[in-house]
């Protein structure tokens, strides 16, 4: 089976500078769900933003590749990225607040969605609400009217619609509180199972990692340092994977 | 009016070694600009240098001659040599433009940086002020100014620093504002350093670069205004040599003589294009935010 | 909403009070005798003897504050005097050459929305170095006066291909060639902004996503960047209108629309103070009227802003 992400030797770095991602080599099956921790600034988000063609230049890919479903697209064109995104990959970004247009209503931000994948609108919203657990009013709302949760879980919804083959969520727990990060790996876990999409879920906090995926990459200072089930963390080679299982572990002692 | 939310590019002052080369982006506007007006400054100094006729000096047998060896622009309409006027209005037109720049600086600056840190009600009043200058359109406010002080070159350089500097006041408020509410200043304030202190080491290293290509565009925008009022007759008189006067002098002949058309209005486009080219190729340094490619 | 539109009202009170009183105060600018100035601010250019009798005769005893309320009495209701020069009334002579510029101010306001939309969104879209070609363009055409544009022109439209003429009487076809040569370079101006502030929308988080979701650049302007560029943009437009009805001086004079341009610098000329008046305080409260008809277009575009609009 052809897996769902394959990424070899993926390095990238900006002009004149040493790599940022240093020879990323990893695999997604199709329909699994894996996680990618490590501490801020090792690199996660600029992974992500090499997996959906958002790298911000002069930053690029100096070297390696990325193939979903087989096909090659780290050397894509903007004009194969656009046919690419939403369809073939998608991402939800961290800060849900700034995430979604300030001016105009959720409905037609998912409506949108709809019609890249080639839905009825009416019916999609109507849906993708319901399975992320938000009430149909906020299809009418503006983003400013919502809370963080609330907005993270309509990018959820907005994933539910496109049914990528991949999504890829950027740390979408960071900053909000236990009971709406509950809510919103709720909300992952039901998009998931009904799409079948693979997920990379992205984060430096393991346990939010380990509600939704089994297995998790590791890196630090733009190298992949480990590729295991999370279960298996604390014995791991790599320090850093085991600082991060550790860390897991003492904060979920018993109150 | 209302305020616009001002965004202000990240300053570096002394450009990081290390730093990724920008692929690309080399300032050609901003060095172009600054070729142009050091090319002005040479013609200024040509007098000097080389043997031009005074600018005033007529040869009424040779009057709207096109360009020969005597006269190598061609001669006006009072068989004043073209090229030796072009350079003389070299120091009249920009010497107005940097006049009027001056004066609307020297109200601006102390009026926007008072009103920004002093804030509360000065700052109210203070911008007030300034609305009320601004609420009539600059160049209708310039030719009152003019219409009461009567024609002359000093009243349109006044008319026009009248006229420009409260938006400019606004935009060094905005400025000193957005450079104050940043957390390095406060900090420095809680750590005890005096307020005048603050404003020389913190505030002002930011404020200047911004500040510099507003002054250039502005510089642009204010000698464009004082060339259309000497056009207008309303600014330099003759037999003063300036680029706009020297157009309209120029209109009833130019079906006779085309070539009195193009010199002055090509000198006027050349300042003013250096001026704004400079103001843009700064801002183009300053800005380092690059968008997502979509 | 009507609430808001009074409180706005009431707060620009303030501001045309102190408009009026910069073109009450404006007078003083007037070198030589202030009592002749004031007179002939009135309309009377008085031989010398007469001086003193009329000072008294028109209250130019009275305190400042008197003769301010007077004058602002007489200006609400659209009272500024006569011409020195004509004798005419002055509200009569500009009520005859303002349509005239109107029109040419708002045919070229148009003209510089059309180019600044089309140069803006086309420097986004091209590749580097159309784009970059563009952006010359751009500054260049900033940089041309408007008044060398204009004879160039008329050099080639009305001298060499007589596709027009300089005839001032208003005529909509003799309108073309000035409103053309003032939309240009406001169109430049503007369309720079354009640029700018699409650029600077695209470095937004929510466009971030609008592209991941894989919209097309068309889509993501008029989605996504337009609603939010569009308050910026009615305040640079309001403001451009307030330059156009200045540079509209220059053009009318050239092109021989007639206008308020040919007007007022006639009144520069033979120091006709009440016309300068007049002039200075219409085309402040039309540029005025603008600017909070743009501040107005600035809270609508704003959802939460248009919320609390309706709530109060």
């Amino acid at each position: 089976m052809v897996a769902a992400l394959r990424v070899r030797d993926l390095t990238i770095a900006g002009p004149g500078d040493p790599p940022l991602l240093d020879r990323l080599r990893f695999s997604i099956a199709q329909g699994e769900r894996i996680g990618l921790v490590g501490r801020s600034g090792s690199g996660k988000s600029l992974t992500a933003a090499a997996l959906t063609g958002l790298l911000r230049p002069p930053l690029a890919v100096t070297a390696g590749t990325i193939q979903i479903d087989g096909t090659g697209i780290h050397d894509a064109s903007p004009r194969a990225w656009r046919t690419l995104r939403g369809r073939a990959v998608f991402q939800i970004f961290q800060s849900p607040g700034t995430a979604l247009t300030p001016a105009r209503r959720i409905r037609a931000q998912l409506a949108e969605a709809a019609r890249i994948a080639g839905t009825d609108p009416r019916r999609a919203v109507a849906h993708a609400l319901d399975t992320v657990s938000l009430d149909p009013r906020v299809a009418d709302c503006f983003p400013y009217q919502l809370s963080g949760g609330m907005k993270q879980r309509v990018l959820i919804a907005m994933a539910l619609i496109l049914r990528p083959r991949i999504l890829i969520a950027d740390e979408p727990t960071t900053g909000l509180d236990v009971l709406t990060e509950r809510d919103i790996l709720a909300a992952l876990r039901a998009m998931a199972d009904e799409t079948g999409a693979a997920v990379l879920f992205i984060s430096h906090d393991l346990r939010a990692v380990a509600a939704v995926a089994s297995r998790t990459l590791v890196m630090e200072h733009g190298r992949l340092v480990d590729d295991a089930p999370i279960a298996d963390l604390a014995r791991s080679r790599a320090p850093a994977a085991r600082q991060l299982a550790e860390a897991a572990h003492a904060l979920q002692a018993p109150c | 009016m209302s305020d616009q939310p001002l965004r202000i590019p990240a300053l570096r002052l002394i450009p990081r070694r290390s730093g990724a080369r920008r692929a690309g982006k080399r300032p050609v506007g901003l060095a172009l600009g600054l070729v142009l007006l050091a090319g002005f400054g040479l013609l200024a100094l040509a007098p000097v240098v080389l043997d031009l006729p005074a600018p005033d000096e007529m040869d009424l047998l040779a009057r709207l001659s096109g360009p020969t060896a005597a006269h190598p622009l061609g001669t006006d309409h009072l068989g004043r040599d073209v090229l030796a006027r072009l350079v003389g209005a070299i120091p009249v037109s920009l010497g107005a433009a940097l006049a009027a720049m001056a004066a609307i600086l020297a109200i601006s600056l102390p009026w926007g940086v008072i009103a920004a840190l002093a804030g509360g009600r000065t700052d109210a009043v203070m911008m007030r002020l300034a609305d009320i200058v601004m609420a009539f359109p600059m160049l209708v406010l310039a030719l009152a100014i003019i219409g009461f002080m009567g024609a002359s070159l000093e009243a349109s350089i006044l008319g026009v620093a009248a006229a420009w500097w409260p938006s400019n006041a606004r935009l060094v408020r905005a400025l000193v504002l957005s450079a104050s509410h940043r957390d390095f200043v406060r900090a420095a304030y809680l750590a005890g350093a005096s307020r005048l202190r603050v404003v020389l080491r913190h505030i002002l290293p930011q404020v200047l670069p911004p500040l510099a290509v507003i002054i250039s565009l502005e510089t642009a925008s204010v000698l464009l205004a004082l060339s259309s009022l000497s056009f207008l007759g309303i600014g330099a008189q003759p037999p003063t040599p300036e680029w706009g006067a020297m157009l309209n002098e120029a209109r009833p002949f130019f079906a006779q003589a085309p070539h009195m058309l193009v010199v002055p209005g090509l000198a006027v486009t050349l300042a003013v294009l250096a001026f704004n080219l400079v103001g843009e190729g700064l801002q183009a340094l300053l800005d380092k935010r690059e968008p997502y490619r979509w | 909403m009507l609430r808001f539109i009074l409180t706005r009202l009431a707060t620009a009170i303030p501001t045309l009070l102190g408009m009026s009183l910069v073109a009450f105060l404006i007078v003083a600018l007037a070198p030589g005798d202030p009592v002749l100035m004031e007179l002939r601010a009135m309309g009377i250019v008085p031989e010398p003897e007469d001086v003193a009798a009329l000072r008294s005769e028109f209250g130019l005893d009275d305190p400042l504050l008197h003769r301010y309320v007077d004058w602002l009495w007489r200006a609400l209701q659209f009272e500024f005097g006569t011409s020195v020069a004509t004798g005419r009334n002055v509200m009569t002579e500009i009520g005859l050459h303002l349509p005239a510029t109107l029109a040419l101010a708002v045919s070229a306001l148009f003209g510089a929305i059309a180019i600044s939309l089309t140069l803006g969104s086309l420097a986004v879209v091209v590749g580097r170095y159309t784009g970059a070609g563009l952006r010359g363009l751009t500054i260049l055409l900033v940089s041309v006066p408007s008044f060398w544009l204009a004879l160039l022109l008329i050099y080639a439209f009305v001298l060499k291909l007589g596709w027009a003429r300089l005839v001032g009487d208003g005529s909509p076809s003799d309108l073309v060639l000035p409103a053309v040569t003032l939309s240009l370079a406001a169109g430049a101006a503007l369309g720079r902004m354009v640029y700018e502030r699409i650029r600077a929308e695209m470095s937004e988080d929510h466009i971030r996503l609008a592209i991941a979701k894989g919209l097309s650049p068309g889509r993501i302007l008029i989605g996504h960047i337009a609603p939010r560029i569009i308050g910026p943009l009615a305040t640079a437009w309001a403001n451009a209108f307030g330059g156009l009805l200045g540079g509209a001086v220059i053009v009318e004079s050239i092109f021989g629309w007639p206008g308020l341009g040919q007007l007022i610098l006639q009144a520069i000329a033979q120091r006709d103070f009440p016309v300068i008046q007049a002039y200075l305080v219409l085309m402040g409260l039309i540029f005025f009227a603008t600017s909070l008809l743009a501040d107005l277009v600035v809270i609508l575009s704003d959802p939460q802003l248009r919320r609390r609009l309706s709530d109060e």
